[in-house]
């Protein structure tokens, strides 16, 4: 019959119980059987003996009463928990003794448990589950983007998807809320949220329609927003703000943790679809499609009509269009596009950090290994005091399972920080990256790795160790004899250790070097002293272009006018910055036809004294003037590289340029230096063949309105502190409806521009610093026992005349096989593996041959070093002392 | 007292003990004396074994202890049956009369 659970738990609560209560229940115990003694007296008196007699007899009659007292205890008490509680605490004292010894394995452990507990939450949470939405594998991204237009024709046409659209988002501003902010928003075709399958949280979605004109002054918010901005209010709902200078009402708040296309997404407006407005319904506004597969439809069928559909779509284009336009769009699934940046750098990571781990490991185990043989003596001891084979082999593995749950719990709160700096590694827009936290899964599972961690290098010691010639251990007590299968076992773990130490020195080296590469980049301007503040205006406010001309004139005017301020400029965009401005432009000599469909620019508009300022070179021509005012003809400035790709080995200056649709052509008058826009690692992006500046009051959008959002550079000597606080509140002072960031120095925004790449690489370097540490104690634990080992052959050696430098070098030699085995095979991995850095990689290559060889040098140097206390030691042996002691 | 007497089979001790609590609650000594007794001498408990058999049926939640006062005035712990204990020793005894019917089955075939 088998107790039920509740039993079972009923049990063992009673045992606990009497943990608690020991000593009152033994003495209970013995109370009770007084007590029945004095009975057996008292019937004995009865009976007719003397009171002496009497308990005499009834001590004989009660027997040997101690032993069934003692069976009563082990009733009371877990006799298998006791003995593992034995063990533990055997184990905890001998932990005790060598502390180092425990350090370094604690440690080690630690490092390689943290790590995949960091790598796995985020690998798990990012990877594995999937997106919160409902039935998410039916969702779909269709790849390229579309003109507005597109979204109802994908609509009414597709069979197979329910087809919505969603913007990436930019920046709104918020105000008629206290002081004007910058929101985060994206603007969404009205079947998004049922498309995705999210429900508000309060309120309601977007109904059919409200993406059409007149309708669309609905927003609906993220509960991030509503709790930062609006305080939790539960009143929000119906109430009606200003974006952008747009009255709208907010209709719903979505749930915590809600953000797509990416958790930087605040709010979420109708994304306007108004055919009449013929700018922004085909030429501006283009946007990403997600989709749903619709029940009895499959992702083929879908790829399939979307080829068809975007071939159709192409002809209905009021404007000639590329003839690959889109030619290659298929559906992939949305999981896969939302991680796909990430996914490659977050492998690469796990796979380093399970490399950490594996060498931790190799090194406890090989520890363990010749702390099991030094212990030969004591474990040939207990064997012939009677312990089992069993319960040795328990006894060491309750030790390296001890050890590894000390370093798994150790290793969880390492992981904790570990995690905060994987994310700093990705972007921080990965949907679901903020949630992602060491749950009570990942515990469970890092339980579960360390108890197998504990297990796997444990077994081997543990074995080789009960394996033990009894009588040959004892007498003796030398350590010379050894099964040396163990030995060459040891060797070979610490030659994979060497292996994948240096797998991840080298990628560690590779990345280096890419980052020194990247710091040489020639920026193309000199961010020093410059100092940058963004002014955000409404669009709607620069209708009338004198209006923003006059602003941007009075905030230059004020700024000049600051002690300490040498130059001050306006420019549209910052180099490095997230947000590019594009035109597409008509040029001179290249007419457009479906083959050359009208090119995109880069395009700048800045005032007068920004190219001098920034110390962008002037190669040719003549820098903006005052002169180039709104009134007189239209001038511009292009980049030597793009001069070559439109009129190559002929001069520039005086060619013209217009944007696309305008009347008047523009007339180039100058060349600039080539200025880093898009990222240090990389030109210009190969479907914006080149970059051109206008001068601000002639600077036109895509839909020829004058920018409305500019960012003030100011260059001086003063306190950078002072002089932010000054230029901020003057831009402040001219509207307090108008949102202005925060000041920040053009040196930051170059720096955070690759802080993402230097996080990744600080990683690598923990690793490989890890990785190498832990070599190091490895090879130095190999050889020094080697030279324990061999102390008696040694002493032989010496005394045949063999000189210190002989026995040194026999020593090296030892230390060194392994290591150039291990440096050869991770040599070879290496070369197998690298390549998967190839997205990370700037200006080397994947088998750099520097990098290699620079590596291999290291970890040889490590290993002599390694290996040079041992040699000391075996060096200094005196033949006298150790020939005598057997 | 001529009576022979006959060791204990594995087992049947705690079906004796929860057989004599199930009358009325009982400290050890009056456990072993009533199996004696009502066995006409023929079962004798042994002391090392009483108490670790008490202790087992305890810790199995099949009778539970308390203290009161014995016939000599003293402090002594009374053991009783729990319902679980009861439900156990119905149980166990149809299993032990099946067994004994069996056994004798066996020895007495012609």
């Amino acid at each position: 019959m088998t107790p039920s659970v509740q039993t079972r738990l009923d049990r063992v609560w009673r045992r606990v119980v009497f943990r608690w209560r020991r000593t009152q229940l033994n003495r209970e115990l013995a109370e009770e059987i007084e007590s029945h003694r004095l009975l057996k007296e008292a019937e004995n008196s009865r009976a007719g003996l003397s009171p002496q007699a009497a308990r005499e007899l009834s001590n004989r009659q009660m027997g040997n009463i101690e032993m069934a007292k003692e069976d009563c205890r082990d009733m009371w008490s877990f006799l298998r928990v006791e003995r593992l509680v034995h063990d533990l605490r055997f184990a905890a004292r001998l932990f005790g003794r060598n502390p180092g010894f425990t350090v370094i394995a604690v440690l080690s452990l630690a490092i390689g448990i943290g790590g995949n507990a960091a790598m796995f939450t985020l690998v798990d949470k990012l990877l594995v589950r999937p997106l919160p939405y409902f039935e998410p594998d039916r969702l779909v991204r269709v790849t390229g983007i579309y003109p507005r237009a597109a979204v109802p024709f994908f609509q009414q046409q597709s069979r197979t998807m329910d087809v919505a659209a969603v913007s990436a988002g930019s920046e709104y501003n918020l105000t008629g809320q206290g002081e004007a902010v910058r929101i985060f928003g994206a603007a969404a075709s009205a079947n998004l949220f049922s498309v995705l399958g999210a429900p508000v949280a309060q309120g309601r979605a977007f109904e059919p329609g409200e993406d059409s004109p007149g309708r669309d002054s609905v927003i609906i918010i993220s509960d991030a927003l509503w709790k930062n901005k609006f305080g939790c209010d539960p009143s929000i709902l119906g109430r009606v703000i200003t974006v952008n200078g747009m009255n709208r009402q907010i209709v719903g708040i979505m749930p915590p943790g809600f953000g797509f296309p990416s958790s930087k997404v605040e709010a979420w407006l109708p994304l306007r679809l108004d055919p009449s407005n013929f700018i922004e319904y085909w030429g501006s506004g283009w946007v990403p499609f997600v989709s749903r597969i619709r029940l009895g439809a499959n992702v083929q069928q879908a790829q399939a009509e979307i080829r068809a559909l975007v071939a159709q779509f192409k002809r209905t284009f009021p404007y000639p269009m590329a003839r690959d336009w889109n030619a290659n769009a298929t559906a992939i699934p949305l999981q896969e596009d939302l991680m796909g940046d990430i996914r490659g750098t977050l492998l690469i990571l796990f796979s380093s950090v399970g490399m950490v781990l594996l060498i931790a490991c190799t090194n406890v185990a090989s520890l363990l290994l010749s702390r099991a043989t030094t212990r030969r003596k004591e474990i040939a001891l207990r064997v012939a005091l009677g312990a089992g084979r069993l319960r040795i082999v328990r006894q060491l593995l309750t030790e390296s399972v001890l050890l590894a749950l000390i370093g798994g719990g150790l290793g969880i709160l390492l992981g904790m920080s570990a995690l905060s700096i994987f994310k700093s590694v990705l972007p921080s827009s990965t949907p679901g990256l903020a949630a992602a936290a060491i749950d009570w899964r990942v515990a469970g599972t890092i339980a579960a790795l360390a108890l197998l961690t504990g297990l796997a290098f444990g077994i081997a010691p543990a074995l080789s160790a009960s394996q033990i010639d009894l009588a040959g251990s004892i007498r003796t007590g030398s350590q010379r004899s050894i099964t040396s299968a163990w030995t060459r076992l040891r060797s070979c773990l610490i030659t994979a250790e060497v292996a994948l130490t240096v797998v991840l020195v080298v990628s560690a080296g590779l990345l280096m070097r890419s980052l020194y590469t990247l710091s040489e980049v020639r920026l193309g301007f000199r961010p020093e002293q410059i100092l940058t503040v963004r002014i955000s205006p409404n669009q709607s406010s620069c209708t009338e272009r004198a209006a923003c001309i006059a602003l941007y004139g009075r905030i230059l005017d004020s700024a000049r006018g600051i002690a300490g301020v040498d130059e001050a400029a306006i420019a549209n965009t910052l180099p490095l910055d997230a947000e590019q401005p594009y035109l597409a432009v008509e040029i001179e000599g290249h007419p457009k036809s479906a083959d050359y469909p009208a090119p995109l620019l880069w395009s700048g508009a800045v005032s007068p004294g920004y190219v001098r300022m920034m110390g962008i070179p002037l190669l040719a021509g003549r820098e903006f003037t005052e002169a180039d005012g709104s009134k007189s003809a239209g001038v511009l400035l292009i980049t030597p590289s793009t001069a070559r790709i439109f009129w190559p080995g002929e001069n520039p200056i005086g060619k013209h340029i217009k944007r696309a649709g305008e009347a008047q052509w523009r007339t180039v008058v100058g060349v600039v230096g080539d200025v880093r826009q898009y990222s240090l690692a990389k030109g210009r992006p190969d479907w914006v063949p080149g970059a051109m500046y206008m001068p601000y009051v002639q600077s036109a959008r895509e839909d020829g309105q004058i920018y409305a959002a500019m960012t003030l550079l100011v260059k001086g000597r003063a306190d950078s502190g002072r002089l932010g606080h000054e230029i901020r509140s003057l831009a402040e002072e001219q509207d307090p409806n108008v949102p202005v960031s925060q000041v920040q120095p053009l040196e930051d925004v170059v720096s955070g521009s690759i802080s993402d790449f230097r996080s990744t690489i600080r990683v690598f370097l923990s690793f490989a610093g890890a990785a190498i540490l832990l070599a190091a104690i490895g090879i130095y634990g190999l050889v020094s026992y080697w030279v324990t080992q061999r102390t008696f052959e040694i002493g032989v050696r010496v005394a045949m005349g063999a000189t210190r430098q002989r026995i040194v070098s026999i020593v090296l030699a030892q230390g060194l096989r392994v290591a150039v085995y291990g440096a050869g095979a991770g040599i070879v991995a290496a070369l197998a593996v690298t390549r998967f850095l190839g997205s990370l990689l700037y200006g080397v290559t994947a088998t750099d041959p520097v990098t290699f060889v620079a590596v291999t040098a290291l970890v040889l140097a490590v290993t002599v070093t390694a290996t040079a206390f041992p040699a000391w030691r075996a060096a200094r042996i005196d033949p006298v002392t150790w020939l005598r002691v057997d | 007292m001529a009576t022979e007497r006959i060791d204990l089979p594995q087992g049947t001790l705690d079906l004796l003990i929860l057989r004599t609590l199930a009358l009325a609650p009982q400290h050890g000594w009056g456990v072993s004396e009533r199996i004696q007794q009502i066995s006409s001498d023929v079962l004798q408990v042994q002391q090392g074994s009483l108490y670790p058999a008490l202790h087992r049926l305890e810790r199995r939640g099949w009778i539970k202890a308390r203290w009161g006062i014995s016939e000599n005035s003293r402090r002594a712990k009374y053991y009783e049956l729990t319902r679980a204990g009861r439900k156990q020793l119905e149980t166990e005894a149809g299993a032990w009369r099946k067994l004994s019917a069996a056994v004798a089955q066996v020895l007495d075939m012609a």
